[in-house]
């Protein structure tokens, strides 16, 4: 049996203040890492989101004429790839963290759940410039700021706790399947059609849409939706508790915690093997 | 793991830095087949993965008392550096108990764990912080970090176009710029050169006088000689010999000599 077993350190390595510390030093240094070296640099982060968006309104709005719904669809379509793209990116990202940085874990003691953290909130940094982007066409748009979009912060702090959750089980799981990198890169794009990101929520039968209510992604998508985008039309959009009933929204949320807190416990349950077996 | 102070059987010094390793054993389970694809699952879901148990480390003990430089040694694949790491906390043995009062600094696998493709200076800031130095230590420890592995020149490259001389001598200044009370070194010296075999011997000295404790695993036993207050060599996962450096070395060169040793010989107990 394994006794206990004391450590002592200095106070520093273990306060949540050094913690954050090395979370600052690493996300910095891996966010110029995949920008440097490329002529574009930060472009990149925006080329992406925007040229998928590009395609898909060509198709999607003008084509099977989605775009007659509502004048702001293409706003609407905007920000569910810009979500889903921080979601994709920072679950794929936070998947490989603990194998691709191998070599740290089988040299240095700390506590491992900040490397693919940090892999989530480098995803968080592009998602950010992503945003401003966003803010400049909804700017453009001739949308006014309002107070109630200080909302939005608990919104997206929700989806950066489901994300974080949905990488901690992923990582757990790549260091002994690898598998789970193919599952999950089908995985992504099989949710990224089942949420309403090009369709609007209300094309699918009510069964279909409540279920997709469950996956938190689509509550803070159409939450978001509505608050910068249809305040004035509502019943335009629909968000949780018209799906799922008046207190509809508290069922993703708690998905969430869910999520997080399994993954957290998975995580921890096995931390103590992944320096021998990534 | 509980943090906090050890209370070890003979409440070892808060101060210096001590090392209590107690019969710990370390197993690793390495699967015969590595089935890590969905399809073997699928295929073979009742057949459970045959593992070959490979015993790192069996029953071993021993102390370091604070300030004291302590050797380790033994052939390829006798567990030393599976020693460390348990010691390190990197690996969780299987049995036993190791307690450590003090700060570790670890010096593992020829280096601190650098990222290829990151800078020098960014793999400084990175590991230094990991290895517990705060922005003010990091500002004021950056400069003889660089000075010590002599890579003024070479700051903005990136650590891939580095030799293994380089990383090394980067990853030992890194090592030692950490307030430690205690140092795990393993094989710090294998790629260094001249130049740098010199300095780390003066950091030994320095060391020494300061009275930090350093573990040191190495195959130059000459190192051992000149500097261990005590030495253990490993084989096979066992302790084989605990003492003074010059016995210890002496049985090493006897089991040397000795082609198939059996495990059943007498162990070597010097008194500590």
């Amino acid at each position: 049996m394994v006794e206990a077993t004391g450590f002592l350190r200095a106070p520093r390595t273990r306060g949540i203040r050094h913690r954050l510390r090395i979370l600052q030093v690493i996300v910095l240094a891996e966010f110029k890492l995949k920008y440097a070296g490329s002529a574009l640099g930060y472009v990149w982060s925006v080329v992406k989101p925007l040229s998928l968006f590009t395609v898909l309104y060509l198709v999607f709005g003008r084509i099977f004429k989605l775009g007659d719904i509502s004048e702001f669809y293409g706003l609407a379509l905007l920000i569910g790839i810009v979500l889903f793209s921080f979601f994709s990116d920072a679950t794929n990202q936070g998947m490989v963290a603990l194998v691709h940085r191998e070599s740290l874990l089988r040299r240095l003691r700390f506590p491992r759940i900040i490397i693919p953290t940090a892999a989530t909130l480098t995803a968080a940094m592009t998602f950010g410039i992503n945003l401003l982007v966003v803010a400049g066409f909804v700017a453009w748009q001739g949308i006014v700021p309002r107070l109630d979009w200080l909302l939005l912060v608990p919104l997206l702090l929700e989806l950066y706790l489901f994300t974080l959750g949905t990488a901690l089980i992923l990582t757990t799981l790549f260091v002994s399947l690898r598998d789970i990198g193919q599952v999950w890169e089908l995985g992504a794009q099989l949710l990224f059609y089942a949420s309403p990101v090009i369709y609007p929520v209300t094309y699918l039968p009510p069964w279909a849409r409540d279920l997709a209510f469950l996956f938190p992604f689509t509550q803070v998508l159409q939450d978001v939706r509505a608050l910068v985008l249809y305040e004035d039309n509502s019943g335009i959009t629909v968000t949780a508790p018209e799906a799922l009933g008046q207190f509809g929204r508290l069922l993703p949320i708690a998905i969430t915690l869910v999520v997080f807190t399994f993954g957290l416990a998975l995580f921890k349950r096995y931390e103590p093997w992944f320096a021998e077996r990534t | 793991m509980s943090p906090g102070l050890p209370s070890g059987p003979d409440n070892l010094t808060p101060c210096g830095g001590a090392i209590d390793v107690d019969r710990v054993s370390k197993t690793f389970r390495l699967p015969h087949e590595r089935r890590t694809t969905l399809k073997e699952y699928f295929l073979h879901p009742l057949r459970r993965t045959h593992y070959e148990e490979q015993r790192a480390l069996q029953d071993v003990s021993f102390r370091v008392e604070p300030g004291e430089f302590f050797g380790i040694m033994g052939p390829n694949g006798s567990g030393k550096s599976t020693l460390l790491k348990v010691t390190a906390g990197i690996y969780r043995h299987d049995t036993g108990t190791v307690r450590v009062s003090g700060l570790l600094s670890p010096f593992i696998e020829l280096g601190v764990g650098f990222n290829p493709e990151l800078t020098a200076r960014d793999n400084i800031r990175i590991n230094g912080t990991l290895l517990g130095l705060d922005r003010r230590q990091l500002g004021a420890r950056y400069d003889e970090i660089v000075a010590f592995s002599e890579l003024e020149r070479f700051v903005d490259q990136k650590l891939k176009n580095f030799s293994s001389g380089m990383q090394v001598r980067l990853a030992y200044a890194i090592a030692i710029q950490v307030d430690f009370d205690i140092l795990l070194l393993d094989e710090v010296l294998a790629v260094g050169d001249e130049s740098f075999q010199q300095k780390c011997s003066e950091t030994f000295t320095r060391f020494r006088k300061d009275g930090k404790t350093i573990v040191l695993v190495t195959h130059n036993l000459a190192l051992i000689e000149q500097f261990a207050d005590r030495a253990l060599l490993l084989l096979d996962g066992h302790v084989q010999a605990l003492g003074a450096p010059g016995d210890v070395i002496a049985r090493y060169h006897a089991q040397l000599a000795r082609p198939a040793a059996g495990s059943d010989a007498p162990v070597i107990k010097a008194a500590s």
